[in-house]
């Protein structure tokens, strides 16, 4: 696991494929698949854009995993705010139903991470740099300028991301926050907008699986989003052991979205079934 | 129009940070209602506030794009009174996710057809904000009009019937506590299975200002974050100029520039009570 600390983790690794994945949320079950099959799929490097807690019953057991596979993890608001002990997660939801999920959610998340791991949070940096081939990656949380922007596929438009990767100079754009993955292509292909979306709740698809991106650099690059099915069954029950609202276990069972989905766009909103 | 209210030069400021919302204030204050409570005192007289051009519109919107904006709004007044919405709404959903404020009184089905083929052909959503003050017929009717209830309620469920997700927006006037459960129940009662509920505070501005109140002090935002203030990435296309936030929109106090959007890139001025409501509040314009 790597432990760079502050926003300049400016050291540029170089990669052929790399895996990326969002949004663990404490589901310590699926992110262990996932990792599995990230090795099945000879990717030399595996990256987390954040937000290791909120949703899931296990907190403490992510880390682990993180260390074991030497994921290289970027800060996300989650991250964030359990390091400093703030009052709220900074998820960004105005809604009051959303509301009063998240806060539930991050209670038993602060209350069930060790202080080492809150601290270790703390160490991790803002974005991360990568070289595919010839492509500059830029890895993030939300966005670029701010952890919890949420970049839902039609809510950011192409003038957006080209005004984001000419800022950071950079041709990929790597995020999560949203928990629902797309991916763009700009200018014919000269530069790329992936949200990898999350590996700890499924895609409000009606499917349990969750899903990460494997990215191989060429001269065109290669995104492939990798759908894995994981004990989800597992992780309902340790959700109803714990005494943890009844609608995330259904959210594991069913694959639809029961919380935190006010703050989603018509279009986004419309795919799922609440 | 008001002159230049006192204490604006000495006004605490909100930097701009970037420009993430535009909107287009896009029949001024034309409105076929006559809201108690209205933000901008809309209504079907002859507009404080005059319609936007429709080629400043489109103006608006390509500058806009070129400064990387991230949604739109489209508001009035009632924007559907527009002669241009949807050619207008056609050019901002090829660009950006793009929302309307309506009162819900003037949709018709082959409006709502016509929204839900703008909509089908974007990628961008399209986002439908329809005005409610109560969740019961009479509190609402008694600040929006007589009829207003039925009306908007058969709007949303026109809507719905297309796919469009209207997003109910309610201020706190006639609904105290509990009423976004209670929007929330009337909506599932109409037969909408996505019940989307927006509830503002009540801004002492419009229809709504009463006696000078308080205002924000340089002080009032000791250790507090200024860039978190909707003014910090808004802009508001009027057809007298541009200003950092949609309710204070023709208030002289609150332009910014007379002209181009690029102009008006400098810090908002926190001069105005509903500044002190937006502080408190930490309310947002926008959908979420």
């Amino acid at each position: 696991m790597s432990s760079h600390g502050g926003d300049v983790p400016e050291r540029v690794s170089e990669h052929r494929r790399i895996a990326v994945l969002g949004g663990v949320y404490s589901n310590a079950e699926a992110l262990a698949a996932v990792l599995a099959d990230t090795r099945r799929r000879d990717a030399e490097a595996v990256f987390c854009l954040g937000d290791l807690g909120g949703f899931g019953a296990h907190p403490d057991r992510v880390f682990p995993l993180l260390r074991e596979h030497d994921v290289r993890v970027v800060r996300g608001n989650y991250d964030e705010a359990v390091a400093a002990g703030a009052a709220d997660c900074n998820c960004g939801y105005t809604d009051p139903r959303d509301n009063h999920y998240a806060r539930l959610s991050y209670a038993y998340t602060v209350a069930h991470t060790s202080a080492t791991n809150r601290a270790w949070l703390a160490t991790l940096p803002g974005h991360r740099r990568a070289r595919l081939g010839p492509h500059r990656v830029f890895m993030c949380h939300g966005s670029p300028r701010r952890i919890n922007e949420f970049l839902w596929e039609s809510t950011t438009p192409d003038g957006l991301l080209r005004r984001l990767l000419a800022d950071h100079a950079a041709d990929v754009l790597l995020c999560t926050h949203t928990g629902l993955k797309w991916r763009r292509a700009l200018d014919g292909g000269a530069a790329h907008a992936v949200n990898v979306g999350a590996v700890g709740r499924p895609e409000n698809d009606g499917t349990p699986d969750v899903w990460y991106a494997l990215l191989t650099g060429g001269p065109e690059l290669e995104v492939e989003f990798v759908s894995v099915a994981y004990d989800h069954e597992a992780a309902a029950r340790a959700l109803e052991a714990e005494g943890l609202p009844r609608e995330f276990a259904e959210t594991l069972r069913t694959g639809w979205w029961t919380t935190c989905l006010e703050n989603l766009p018509a279009r986004e909103r419309a795919r799922g079934r609440f | 129009m008001p002159a230049i209210p006192p204490g604006v030069a000495d006004a605490p400021r909100a930097p701009f940070v970037t420009l993430s919302a535009l909107w287009l204030v896009l029949t001024g204050t034309l409105c076929n209602l006559r809201c108690t409570h209205c933000l901008n005192a809309s209504g079907p007289d002859e507009p404080w506030l005059a319609p936007l051009d429709g080629a400043v519109a489109r103006r608006a919107l390509t500058e806009a794009e070129a400064l990387g904006v991230r949604e739109v709004y489209f508001t009035g007044g009632e924007p559907f009174l527009h002669r241009e919405i949807l050619p207008l709404l056609e050019t901002s959903l090829a660009m950006a996710a793009t929302t309307v404020l309506t009162n819900g009184t003037v949709m018709t089905d082959a409006l709502a057809g016509a929204l839900a083929a703008l909509a089908g052909a974007s990628r961008y959503s399209l986002e439908i904000r329809v005005s409610l003050d109560a969740a019961e017929a009479e509190a609402n009717d008694r600040v929006r009009g007589r009829g207003t209830w039925e009306r908007a309620l058969r709007t949303l469920r026109t809507l719905d019937a297309r796919g469009l997700l209207p997003i109910v927006t309610a201020t706190e006037i006639a609904d105290g506590a509990g009423a976004y459960d209670r929007f929330r129940a009337l909506l599932r009662g109409l037969g909408i299975a996505k019940p989307r509920v927006k509830i503002l505070p009540v801004f002492p501005v419009g229809r709504a200002a009463g006696a000078p109140g308080v205002r924000l002090t340089d002080a009032d935002l000791e250790g507090f974050d200024r860039t978190t203030l909707q003014c910090a990435e808004t802009r508001v296309v009027a057809a007298d100029g541009v200003y950092a936030c949609p309710i204070l929109a023709g208030l002289p106090g609150a332009r910014l520039s007379d002209g181009a959007l690029a102009a008006a890139l400098g810090p908002a001025v926190l001069y105005h009570e509903a500044c002190a409501t937006c502080h408190r509040t930490g309310a947002t314009c926008r959908n979420a």
